[in-house]
């Protein structure tokens, strides 16, 4: 039952297209607790940059950041009885895709870590654009403009409207985002194609 | 590697899934906004709007992902949805980042919990439902072979040899027998009549 903390972590950053930070991130030292480590994920930014999925600069080293302090944190668990989110739950939500069969034990506990990644990092970028603009409030304007910058989160444009305006909250909108309940488009970016889908009244 | 919980409780567990009430579409509030506030600074507040759209964005995301691990699945003529393939599911998907973590913590899960969990991660017993005798209308072709046999396929998308079920579900459907006989019972247009058993896999007697 030893962990393997022997094995070094691999260069976070291989994967995406931020640039070579790794080297920087990792000799900033070791962290004294995860305090530390969050209050260094978030150093006031000196310029916002530019609404792009691929920021340069301070939020590529705050992220190297993040991706390396969740290998941490992973390496450190030793128990996976307790989560943050419930496994029941997270079930029932996969079921609710009619072609969702059976499902292995170990399905919904990686996703308990996966949902809780996607959290961090939806709720990182959310905050960035509240900061922008001042806030302390971290606002439903603020995930919608997480998503609307950020690639990888276009699944989400049908559950956040994209057209929101900026610091208000209409109730059309809101009744909009409340409107679809879990379809499934995993290609769907564009309006025109959600008339292809059926949704099962439930 | 099979360490599937569905398979030790004997026969399709895959229940008739009873409409999910509200609350359980998505993840508790209380626990998404635990985990929200450690991704911000200490004197940082949340609405609760901004909490129940991470809430929705939390459910649509496990959905994307299951979706396009069931779709592989089924390519592979698998029924169960492992860690693995949830894994494989992320990377097509764009979620690299999140796939070099989650492969330490999967493999350390399966070291150190594998198999107690497997017995003890469930210990109700599924409710089994013997009969859909409504024979509820699923339309759902988005996956799988759906093309041309929509009209006619009220039973949903054919699990196995898709000619097959093909062929049976080309009857004209006021001549389909759905009480078993030569003609095989795929595709039950009359509820009342259905047989209360092997509704899907019907393949004929």
């Amino acid at each position: 039952m030893e962990p393997n903390s022997s094995i070094p972590p691999p260069v976070m950053g291989a994967a995406v297209a931020y640039p070579p930070a790794a080297g920087a991130a990792y000799s900033a030292g070791p962290y004294a607790h995860a305090h530390a480590a969050l209050g260094a994920l978030y150093p006031p930014p000196p310029a916002p940059g530019p609404p792009s999925s691929h920021q340069g600069g301070a939020a590529a080293a705050q992220l190297q950041l993040f991706w390396a302090e969740q290998y941490r944190e992973i390496e450190a668990t030793t128990d996976f009885k307790n989560h943050n989110l419930p496994l029941a739950r997270i079930k029932k939500i996969m079921k609710a895709d009619e072609d969702v069969r059976m499902i292995a034990a170990e399905a919904p506990v990686v996703f308990a870590r996966a949902c809780e990644m996607f959290i961090l990092e939806l709720t990182h970028r959310g905050w960035a654009h509240a900061e922008e603009n001042k806030r302390r409030t971290l606002q439903k304007s603020d995930i919608a403009a997480a998503v609307a910058r950020t690639e990888v989160f276009d699944f989400l444009v049908d559950i956040v409207p994209r057209d929101e305006p900026r610091d208000a909250d209409p109730a059309a909108a809101a009744m909009g985002a409340a409107a679809p309940g879990i379809p499934q488009h995993p290609a769907a970016a564009d309006p025109t194609t959600m008339g292809y889908y059926y949704v099962q009244p439930q | 590697m099979p360490d599937s919980d569905n398979d030790e409780s004997g026969g399709p567990s895959n229940a008739d899934f009873s409409s999910p009430r509200e609350q359980d579409r998505f993840l508790p509030i209380a626990n998404v906004s635990r985990i929200m506030k450690k991704a911000l600074p200490a004197n940082a507040k949340i609405s609760k709007d901004g909490k129940e759209t991470v809430q929705e964005c939390v459910s649509e995301f496990i959905s994307f992902i299951t979706g396009e691990a069931s779709d592989k699945c089924q390519r592979e003529k698998r029924k169960t949805i492992n860690g693995d393939d949830l894994l494989w599911a992320m990377t097509t998907l764009g979620f690299e980042d999140y796939v070099e973590p989650l492969k330490l913590y999967l493999h350390k899960f399966r070291e150190l919990e594998g198999d107690k969990a497997a017995a003890g991660s469930q210990p109700p017993p599924p409710p089994s439902s013997t009969h859909n005798g409504a024979g509820v209308p699923v339309g759902y072709g988005m996956y799988g072979a759906g093309g041309g046999s929509g009209m006619i396929m009220m039973m949903g998308q054919p699990m196995y040899p898709p000619a097959a079920s093909s062929g049976y579900s080309q009857q004209p459907p006021h001549h389909q027998m759905s009480m078993g006989g030569k003609g095989g019972a795929y595709g039950h247009c009359d509820g009342s009549s259905s047989s209360p058993s092997g509704l899907r896999r019907h393949d004929g007697l």
